[in-house]
């Protein structure tokens, strides 16, 4: 009888960590689309872009959570003539050229760490880190009830000379650190 | 009343309304035709302006699923009140947002359907790709707007046209009543004088003329008829008048002459009837004086017979010869009052028509001739089938005597010829008996036929002038004529016609 129960308390644990399994990966999968999405209604000062058909990179710092999600949403894709691209970074120091870069969660625990070190170049950085665009950062997803919502820093963007749409403020949270 | 009996003013101002109604009405509806085209095309481009300007303001929307977002993108299109529905569509075609809030309502496509504009069921829908310039395609934004705007539109203009059209044909009719005088006028003048003339026959008036144009020269022709016509009608009034008079003057004489032949016929009349009534009476008297002579005359012969034959003997030589002088006239006497009985008969007897064979009659009385007195020669030439119509027995008494007589004046003829035949006479037939035997003078022909009239005496030929009298009153009664040629010593014919 025991034996029974403890089967089915762990059969309801199985089926409970299964279900936030399944969660977490249409969660990547909104944010991978995001991430791609943001190239459309971002745009990068002359300086960033060396040629017309140079790719257009985005960035992972720190551990992957997105698997193949966001290799398959860009594969093929175009922003004009520049194809886009995935690059991970285990670094800063590894980072030469990139578009966006998201700061996962195992690098993004310090943001004041890897943000100054990154300042004034222009490149689009996101994370999901609590508090990111608060402490600098730009575009901070944040999961409200099984929902992606955006907070966006313009003045982090304004700083890396990075345009952000005045569409994606519009459906974003905007953040002002300054208090401005 | 049908159109073709219309006055000319009313077809005149009637062809003029039509016309410019027609006219107006043509272009009315040309005007309204691209009116409509246009109005459609106007909205169809606003829509699609309005489209392209939403589906640019919700690519954020769709691109970071913000649906409150979309939502209330949408929810700005309250202010145009012909939007009847709107969606987005995610890029897999799911439904995203849609205005209003409760859109089950409305048909709503449950998938996008190809891009583009259109009018599809009284409504203008519209598909429109939502996508960031020059990048992947992020969905799609349907609107439907009903057709409302176009229709008031459409129907605003229609009764504004209607109003131009109203004015427009009142103008037009009020126009034509004025114009249509120019030329109705000069043909109702016309009309009129026509009318004039025809009612009154009065071919002296005249339409007055208005104006230089066709029917100018029109009313002009026809008062030059007019004139004609009135010279024409005063000559035939003046010829009718003289006919008349001809007339008249004829009438009267035919009346007189008629009034005097009444007047004559009626003379002849009355003569004829005294002159019947005398002939009966005559008649009558002769017969019964030849009847009544008959009985005194036999007696004289008897006793005369008596007295030669018992007293012969007591009688001298010139006792005798008086008394056979005494027989010889009363036998004469006798034969003579038979003559006149038969005459008097022929005058009473009825006729009874029939067809008669004259040659078949003369062989007879010839062959009769020739049995009486066989020492005489007679060459006789009888003309064969001759035939007429007439009473038999009255028919044989006249041939009879004709062929007698002829008989008779050739007997101191040596080679002696009666012939018997006809010929054409006046355009008839006339037969004719002809002899060559003493003949008679013509002055005295017209002597030959009456009663005790005789060109010769007794003694040169016997007979009592009663034979031809008999044979014209036969031929008389027949209806015929009978007349004589001849010459002394050269034989005589007579004619007759039946």
């Amino acid at each position: 009888m025991a034996l029974l129960r403890v089967t089915a308390a762990l059969l309801l644990v199985c089926a409970a960590r299964l279900g936030a399994q399944a969660a977490r990966a249409s969660e990547a999968q909104v944010k991978a689309v995001f991430l791609f999405n943001f190239a459309q209604f971002v745009d990068w000062p002359p300086e960033a872009v060396p040629d017309s058909q140079a790719p257009l990179i985005i960035g992972i710092l720190g551990g992957d959570p997105f698997g193949d999600f966001l290799d398959a949403t860009v594969r093929g894709e175009h922003r004009g003539a520049r194809p886009f691209v995935v690059h991970r970074y285990q670094r800063v120091e590894d980072i030469t050229r990139c578009d966006i870069l998201f700061i996962s969660r195992s690098a993004g625990d310090r943001p004041e760490e890897i943000l100054p070190r990154l300042k004034n170049r222009p490149i689009l950085t996101v994370s999901d880190a609590d508090g990111f665009a608060e402490r600098g950062g730009m575009i901070r997803f944040v999961t409200d009830r099984s929902r992606i919502r955006l907070q966006i820093n313009p003045e982090a963007a304004e700083a890396a000379h990075l345009t952000i749409s005045s569409k994606l403020l519009r459906v974003a949270e905007v953040i002002t650190p300054t208090g401005r | 009343m049908s159109l073709r009996d219309w006055p000319i003013k009313q077809k005149l101002t009637a062809m003029l309304v039509v016309i410019s109604g027609l006219v107006l009405l043509l272009t009315s509806a040309g005007f309204a035709g691209y009116q409509y085209w246009s109005l459609r095309q106007a909205t169809r481009d606003a829509l699609s302006v309005r489209g392209r300007i939403i589906a640019a303001n919700s690519t954020a929307s769709l691109a970071f699923s913000n649906d409150a977002d979309a939502r209330e993108l949408l929810s700005a299109l309250r202010a145009d009140q012909h939007i009847v529905a709107a969606v987005l569509y995610d890029k897999d075609g799911h439904v995203f947002a849609a205005y209003p809030g409760d859109v089950a309502g409305h048909a709503v496509p449950a998938a996008p359907g190809p891009d583009g504009y259109r009018f599809e069921g009284g409504l203008l829908i519209g598909f429109q790709p939502v996508q960031e310039a020059g990048s992947q395609r992020l969905g799609t934004l349907y609107l439907a707007s009903d057709l409302e705007a176009v229709y008031d539109t459409f129907r605003l203009s229609g009764v504004i046209g209607l109003a131009v059209l109203a004015v427009a044909l009142l103008a037009a009719y009020l126009l034509s009543r004025v114009l249509q005088g120019t030329i109705s006028q000069p043909i109702l003048a016309l009309a009129e004088t026509a009318k004039a003339v025809s009612t009154r026959q009065d071919y002296s008036v005249r339409a007055s003329k208005l104006g230089e144009d066709e029917l100018g020269a029109l009313t002009d022709a026809f008062n030059q008829m007019l004139g004609r016509i009135e010279d024409q009608n005063r000559a035939l009034r003046e010829s009718q008048e003289e006919l008349k008079r001809y007339a008249t003057d004829l009438e009267r004489r035919v009346e007189e002459r008629t009034h005097e032949l009444q007047e004559r016929n009626e003379s002849l009349r009355r003569n004829a009837a005294e002159l019947l009534a005398a002939n009966t009476e005559l008649d009558a008297f002769a017969y019964s004086v030849s009847h009544d002579l008959r009985a005194p005359l036999r007696s004289i012969d008897g006793f005369s017979q008596i007295l030669l034959e018992d007293y012969a003997a007591r009688l001298d030589e010139a006792g005798r010869e008086s008394l056979h002088r005494v027989r010889a006239a009363s036998q004469r006497m006798g034969t003579l009052i038979d003559d006149l009985l038969k005459l008097a008969r022929v005058t009473r007897a009825e006729i009874r028509t029939e067809v008669v064979d004259l040659s078949g009659m003369a062989r007879d009385i010839a062959a009769e001739l020739r049995r009486a007195t066989p020492e005489r020669q007679v060459e006789f030439a009888i003309a064969p089938g001759l035939k007429a119509r007439g009473d038999a027995r009255l028919l044989r008494v006249a041939l009879d005597n004709l062929l007698r007589n002829s008989w008779k004046y050739t007997a101191k003829q040596p080679g002696p010829r009666v012939e018997f035949g006809s010929v054409e006479a006046n355009g008839g037939q006339a037969f004719m008996v002809r002899d060559n035997g003493a003949g008679f003078d013509m002055k005295y022909a017209d002597k030959l036929f009456g009663v005790f009239q005789r060109l010769h005496s007794a003694a040169e030929f016997e007979g009592t002038g009663v034979g031809l009298a008999t044979v014209r009153r036969i031929i008389n009664r027949h209806g015929g004529r009978i007349w004589a040629e001849g010459a002394v010593d050269q034989g005589a014919t007579f004619y007759f016609t039946l």
